[in-house]
């Protein structure tokens, strides 16, 4: 909720300081916002299972040596943080709709859309989220900076909270290679009773159907490569023997 | 080894060694795994690209991306503070070494000191990383208006800073396990409180009445006050942002700072004697 | 001969009351860890701490290394008081524990022990001198720039030891030092114990273990403690003298025609026969009241015609004076 109410008062100290922004762009900014739970959540979620095991609790290894995958493992403590951040989506879009009157709705005809989008929304978050996790296996603790940092890419290319058009160029088309770009924008769809003047001619040119259809096979392809990914960092940290290393200092 | 060379009298010579000693690891440690470079310095720079981006997107002037930056750039203490500092202890505990540091002649401070310093020392890199990076990126101008002050008023606000983190390192021994989740809870709190992307004066401007409170009761996180001065310092043409003049502020962290390394002193001879009483100094998992 | 340690009717106990450091969810329950200990150990002295786990040795140890405070009863540390004077002591003492895991795992292993060294104010330049004679001694040597988290189990107790050894404290307990070793390193170790006392007189070792051999070899005078009680202190030939039993002798003999007729010998109180049909001999094991008899039993053997191929007398041992004392041995 801190994320949001931060992006609340940005909204209205540019409003005070003389810029553009008309409430719509407050719903934008919060309902991205609020949906970025889901991924902040699923990304701090593995490191926090993978460093906490490892350094905290030092119980990784009991756990890694268990019969049971670790993938699975951490794909089952993923599902939880997911639940977890569901409830505070629904808190925040409550707030955001009772307590400050942002103009946040739900377009009832696109139920059966937004229930199909946000599965498979859900589905690549914790996907990419694993992969991330497994890099953890990798490297030193370092503080919160590495879930900190890698949800920074999402926040700032995917157009969660401002426009991608604000980005340079490259950014742009950065931004347009990320499925959970589509995501918001799906999410926006529903939830937005109107668009702002900054948003993106490009995503709101795109169909609810062609969203779905880019959702779906981006789910596929970030599948298969978070496992790839992780089957490969874990065969690394095996090599490497830092399944179970402690790095404080 | 000759008797008389080992055997320190001097307490000031003994707890500087010990700070120095307790400092190094922190110094030597981070840069010793280099994927801190990557993970602490670039990533974090996303996070304080997006509030930049969204000043952009809603057409504030140019120095907000400047406030946004400084804010940015002293993130990387905050977490420090909270994740190396105030954990700290118990993680010793964990670890195994708090009893040895407990069994050692040296002051508790000097542990704390040196763990304090050693981390501002390797987190002055990330802020540094951070700062230049995301001024030659979104060209922010800074106009140094009052070097000395702004320096006096960086120390001052460290200082301040990780005294709290010292008086929270002795808490947090208190509530064992816990100690992930009172992070966890405390991060983005005080990154809306402290005002890191926003001047805190918008409480004010914003909430009225009940927001100078507000500003009035984060003022005692020391980053509050300690950003609100530097970006007066940095940043003129938006004064108006001010929430007090820079030079009130700096009077009221030396103060902040005073009361908090005292009450770390304090709550560390309490913890300490309690937790020998109860006899949890030194037991893992408890 | 001044005390190096000594207790008066020390008591530890934990729980019972306030509840401010205990988990929320624990049960609350009142251990006497410690029970009116009064001990005491001369300077120069290698003493020995006996007992199961929860025995109360741990504790005894953090009370003295001013880690714990005594519930009531008092001791004294190189003179000083525990609960009143820590840092006097503080300078004095060190502890190595078993299975320790100290320090940071980026470290390597001397600069590890640099630090800790540091905390007791030892000038760098002294420090790193002395580090690198007792790495050598400990045959670390190869690993002194390895980073901590590589070192093995034994590597990494040596380290410890080393840190341990550094600060040239008076007193040092040693919690057992040698849990989990291979037989090189425990035996590397026990080593170094012994010639650390044996050249400074004037040092005093506390030290716990789980291992009768280890005490046995080691130790000037044992302890053995069991449920916060010490149950008996003294040297290890006194302790294995209370033992009070009849002398146990095994005899290995060429066949013998008639096992049986030991029987008659004045002061046989028992003897168990066991024929060897692979290699046609007799072993007998006898329960004598006392070595009187062994006479009469060798001229039996040869008057039967055979030959006695080997005979053991067996020493009353530490761990059976520990089952005597404690009624278990240890676990």
């Amino acid at each position: 909720m801190a994320g949001t109410l931060i992006l609340v008062f940005i909204y209205y100290v540019a409003a005070a300081a003389g810029g553009a922004a008309p409430p719509e762009m407050l719903a934008y900014i919060f309902v991205g916002s609020a949906f970025y739970m889901f991924v902040f959540q699923a990304f701090f979620g593995m490191f926090e299972v993978i460093q906490g095991d490892r350094e905290w609790f030092q119980t990784i290894r009991y756990i890694y040596i268990s019969p049971i995958s670790y993938y699975a493992y951490i794909i089952g403590r993923g599902f939880t943080q997911m639940v977890v951040a569901g409830i505070g989506v629904l808190v925040v879009l409550a707030i955001g709709r009772g307590l400050l009157g942002i103009p946040i709705g739900f377009n009832l005809a696109l139920l059966p859309f937004f229930l199909a989008v946000l599965v498979l929304g859900l589905f690549i978050t914790i996907a990419i989220g694993v992969a991330i996790g497994g890099i953890t296996f990798l490297t030193a603790r370092h503080g919160g900076g590495m879930s900190e940092g890698i949800a920074g890419v999402f926040y700032v290319f995917t157009g969660v909270i401002f426009p991608l058009s604000v980005l340079p160029v490259w950014g742009q088309v950065f931004g347009q290679w990320i499925p959970l770009t589509y995501w918001f924008e799906a999410l926006r769809r529903v939830l937005l009773e109107r668009s702002p003047p900054q948003a993106d001619a490009f995503l709101m040119a795109i169909p609810e159907s062609t969203l779905l259809l880019i959702l779906a096979l981006s789910l596929i392809v970030v599948s298969l490569l978070s496992l790839a990914v992780f089957r490969y960092v874990e065969h690394l940290a095996r090599k490497k023997g830092k399944i179970d290393m402690t790095t404080a200092y | 080894m000759n008797r008389e060379d080992a055997r320190v009298s001097n307490p000031l010579v003994l707890n500087f060694r010990a700070f120095i000693g307790r400092a190094y690891p922190r110094v030597i440690g981070a840069h010793r795994e280099l994927s801190w470079i990557f993970f602490n310095t670039l990533l974090p720079l996303l996070s304080v690209a997006a509030y930049v981006f969204v000043y952009a997107a809603l057409g504030a002037p140019a120095a907000f991306a400047g406030f946004v930056i400084l804010g940015g750039t002293m993130v990387a203490f905050w977490m420090n503070v909270l994740w190396s500092m105030a954990a700290q202890l118990y993680w010793e505990k964990e670890i195994g070494n708090l009893q040895l540091y407990m069994m050692a002649p040296m002051s508790r401070m000097a542990l704390l000191g040196g763990m304090a310093v050693g981390g501002m020392v390797m987190t002055s890199t990330r802020a540094a990383a951070t700062l230049i990076l995301g001024v030659l990126i979104f060209q922010i101008v800074l106009v140094v208006v009052n070097p000395l002050l702004l320096a006096g008023i960086f120390l001052v606000t460290l200082v301040a800073l990780y005294g709290m983190g010292m008086l929270f390192a002795s808490v947090y021994l208190l509530y064992g396990r816990e100690a992930w989740n009172i992070s966890n809870l405390l991060q983005e709190p005080v990154f809306l409180g402290a005002g890191f992307y926003f001047p805190v004066q918008s409480f004010q401007r914003i909430l009225g009445g009940p927001g100078r409170w507000i500003a009035i009761g984060v003022s005692l996180i020391p980053m509050t006050l300690g950003l609100d001065a530097m970006r007066q310092l940095l940043f003129p043409e938006l004064l108006e942002w001010a929430f007090l003049p820079a030079d009130i502020e700096l009077y009221i962290l030396i103060v902040l700072a005073v009361v908090f390394v005292f009450l770390a002193r304090r709550a560390l001879a309490y913890i300490e004697r309690l937790a020998k009483q109860e006899g949890r100094l030194t037991q893992r998992h408890l | 001969m001044k005390d190096a340690i000594r207790t008066k009717e020390l008591t530890r106990v934990f729980g019972g009351k306030k509840r401010r450091l205990r988990p929320r969810d624990a049960p609350e329950k009142r251990v006497i860890a410690l029970d009116r200990v009064d001990t005491q150990v001369a300077e120069g002295e290698l003493f020995g701490l006996l007992g199961p786990n929860g025995a109360g040795k741990t504790t005894l140890i953090k009370i003295l290394a001013t880690l714990l405070l005594p519930t009531s009863g008092s001791a004294t540390v190189a003179g000083y008081d525990v609960a009143k004077d820590p840092y006097p002591i503080r300078q004095r003492i060190n502890m190595v524990s078993g299975g320790e895991t100290s320090g940071y795992g980026l470290l390597t292993t001397r600069e590890n022990i640099w630090m800790f060294s540091q905390f007791y104010g030892i000038p760098s330049k002294v420090a790193k001198a002395e580090i690198d004679r007792l790495l050598k001694e400990f045959e670390l040597w190869e690993r002194r720039d390895a980073k901590v988290r590589t070192l093995s189990t034994g590597e990494r107790q040596k380290m410890n030891m080393v840190r341990g050894f550094v600060t040239d404290p008076d007193i040092i307990f040693l919690d057992e030092p040698t849990l989990g070793l291979d037989v090189s390193a425990a035996r590397a170790i026990r080593q170094f114990i012994r010639g650390w006392i044996q050249e400074n007189h004037a040092k005093t070792v506390l030290l716990t273990t789980h291992y009768m051999m280890e005490a046995d070899e080691l130790c000037d005078r044992i302890a053995i403690i069991d449920n916060g009680r010490i149950l008996a202190c003294d040297t290890p030939e006194r302790l294995k003298g209370m033992v009070k039993r009849e002398v146990t002798v095994k005899l290995e003999t060429d066949r013998l025609k008639d096992p049986k007729a030991f029987d008659v010998i004045e002061g046989v109180q028992n003897y168990v026969v066991k024929e060897e049909a692979q290699t046609n001999r007799t072993s007998l094991t006898f329960i004598l009241e006392d070595d009187a008899p062994i006479g009469d039993i060798m001229s039996e053997v040869l008057n039967q015609g055979s030959k006695v191929q080997s005979m053991e007398k067996i020493d009353p041992t530490l761990e059976e004076v520990f089952i005597s004392l404690v009624g278990k041995g240890l676990d």
